[in-house]
């Protein structure tokens, strides 16, 4: 918990030194740049969370909705 | 008095120009609607089928398709509503009645032909979301309703996305609720009134099963996510959630077998000595990280990790790689990785592993210490221009994915899945 108190603090400091400007952002406005799941994934994931006791963090169900783990 | 006057007139002008900032043009959040055709089949084997106490077929079949439509209700809000359906053939879970009549010998290897052995799950889930003016906070409510044979379930949540540091910043926040509820399906040895003649065995059969009292399953979750913007070609996302779960946590239909009774048997099917009784409340902590770097016009890396703890003694490590290649503007390969292991669950324990004197046990595999292998390859044609079309809907981009998975303890498994995107004109 100490760890990711510590990454947290890191990351959220980080964002007083990068600014890129929306005009500097072409690469990073990509579609293979996207800090999400794309669509196609679901079912991966829900397959996973049945086989797998792990599930969530990953912006998809975190629990409930199904008789699953 | 006309000085006063004359700035009376100034700050009405200054009043009307900030009433005419409404008319001025604002970007919409979604264009047009959008269709996303989702199908999938999914297969797996193996012989820890958790149905028959942790040994038999785990043979199944999925077919799953699922529609989701985006509608733009106004230049800030969009309705999303998505449907599906799931349709699964599974060995094992016909074996909650094996002694149907069916062809065949009696075993956990083989499936029997009874109605459990095939079941079909439906699922609605619209969102909401309303955008700022500035486009720099985004909130959002969703419902959940989902029913097959034996569980149903009904949800709702909300969320919040801020924008921050000239976009280069974001911060989520969303909760959930789901309110389930099954509907048992004991083994059938184990409900009132059976008898088999068949039964083989010392002395009588007789388990100490006891039907479950509270059949609701309540999951409560509070997600939070930071996304930041590391350099022009790199970002990255930090995902946590907090997942409490109470109430019959435990699946009904699976079976356990104690090392301290006398074992029966029917053909070759051996009796269970009870189900699985897990505890009636679990907390789940998943974290999760991104990093997507842009590495060159043809080679993107996206990179995933999480780590998982639970109250139930289970620990997750979860590495993936994905790596798009564009081959042109219309046409990318994606080879993919996934590395996942878990530790074993506290209330786990092999077939005839658990005794009678035990509060909680499980002989579900799922719960088990395992490590999984996934890899496959991803296909995607883009067309932003959508030259083909079907009716009134361009076609956007096709997504094909194939993936193998394979688990230490035998259970294997495939997967594909065909996505499809439309865009109204």
């Amino acid at each position: 918990m100490k760890k990711f108190l510590l990454l947290l603090f890191l990351a959220l400091f980080a964002t007083s030194c990068v600014v890129v400007k929306e005009y500097d952002k072409v690469y990073l406005n990509d579609e293979e740049m996207q800090l999400t799941a794309k669509g196609s994934e679901r079912f991966e994931t829900n397959f996973q969370i049945y086989r797998e006791a792990a599930a969530g963090a990953n912006g998809g169900k975190t629990g409930g909705g199904c008789g699953c783990n | 008095m006309n000085n006063y006057l004359a700035l009376l007139i100034l700050c009405s002008t200054c009043f009307g120009f900030a009433q005419s900032d409404s008319t001025v043009y604002k970007k919409r959040v979604l264009e047009s609607a959008e269709i996303d055709l989702l199908f999938s089949y999914y297969g797996q084997d193996g012989n820890n089928a958790a149905v028959t106490g942790g040994e038999g077929t785990e043979k199944l079949t999925d077919a799953t398709s699922s529609i989701v439509v985006s509608i733009p209700i106004n230049p800030d809000d969009v309705l999303t509503v998505d449907v599906g359906i799931s349709a699964y053939s599974s060995a094992s879970s016909s074996n909650v009645n094996p002694f149907d009549g069916g062809p065949g010998t009696i075993s956990p290897f083989n499936a029997s032909s009874g109605a459990s052995q095939s079941d079909a799950l439906v699922h609605l889930n619209p969102t909401y979301s309303h955008s700022s003016d500035s486009r720099n906070s985004v909130w959002s409510c969703n419902a959940y309703i989902a029913s097959e044979y034996d569980y149903s379930s009904i949800g709702f949540g909300g969320g919040y996305l801020g924008l921050f540091n000239e976009k280069n910043t974001e911060l989520s926040i969303s909760g959930n609720v789901f309110l389930d509820k099954w509907n048992p399906q004991y083994p059938t040895e184990l409900r009132e009134g059976f008898f088999d003649s068949r039964t083989i065995g010392t002395g009588t059969y007789s388990s100490s099963f006891t039907p479950f009292v509270d059949i609701n399953r309540n999951s409560y979750s509070l997600s939070v996510g930071l996304s930041q913007i590391l350099g022009k070609k790199v970002q990255g996302s930090i995902f946590a959630d907090a997942v409490i779960q109470n109430g019959l946590l435990s699946t009904p239909f699976q079976r356990v077998y104690f090392g301290d009774v006398n074992d029966f048997f029917i053909d070759e099917f051996q009796l269970a000595d009870d189900i699985e009784r897990l505890p009636d409340y679990r907390l789940k902590i998943p974290i999760g990280a991104r990093l997507n770097y842009f590495l060159s016009d043809r080679f993107v890396v996206r990179s995933y990790y999480r780590f998982y703890y639970d109250d139930w003694g289970i620990t997750a490590h979860t590495a993936n790689l994905e790596i798009p290649i564009k081959l042109s503007d219309s046409f990318a390969i994606y080879p993919l990785y996934r590395y996942y292991t878990q530790s074993a669950s506290d209330y786990f324990y092999e077939k005839e592993g658990a005794v009678s004197t035990l509060d909680f046990y499980t002989s579900d595999y799922d719960l088990s210490a395992f490590d999984a292998h996934q890899y496959g390859m991803g296909f995607r044609y883009k067309d932003i221009f959508t030259k083909s079309k079907i009716w009134m809907f361009g076609l956007k981009t096709i997504d094909l994915r194939i993936n193998k998975y394979d688990r230490s303890n035998g259970l294997s498994s495939f997967i594909a899945t065909l996505g499809t995107t439309f865009v109204a004109n």
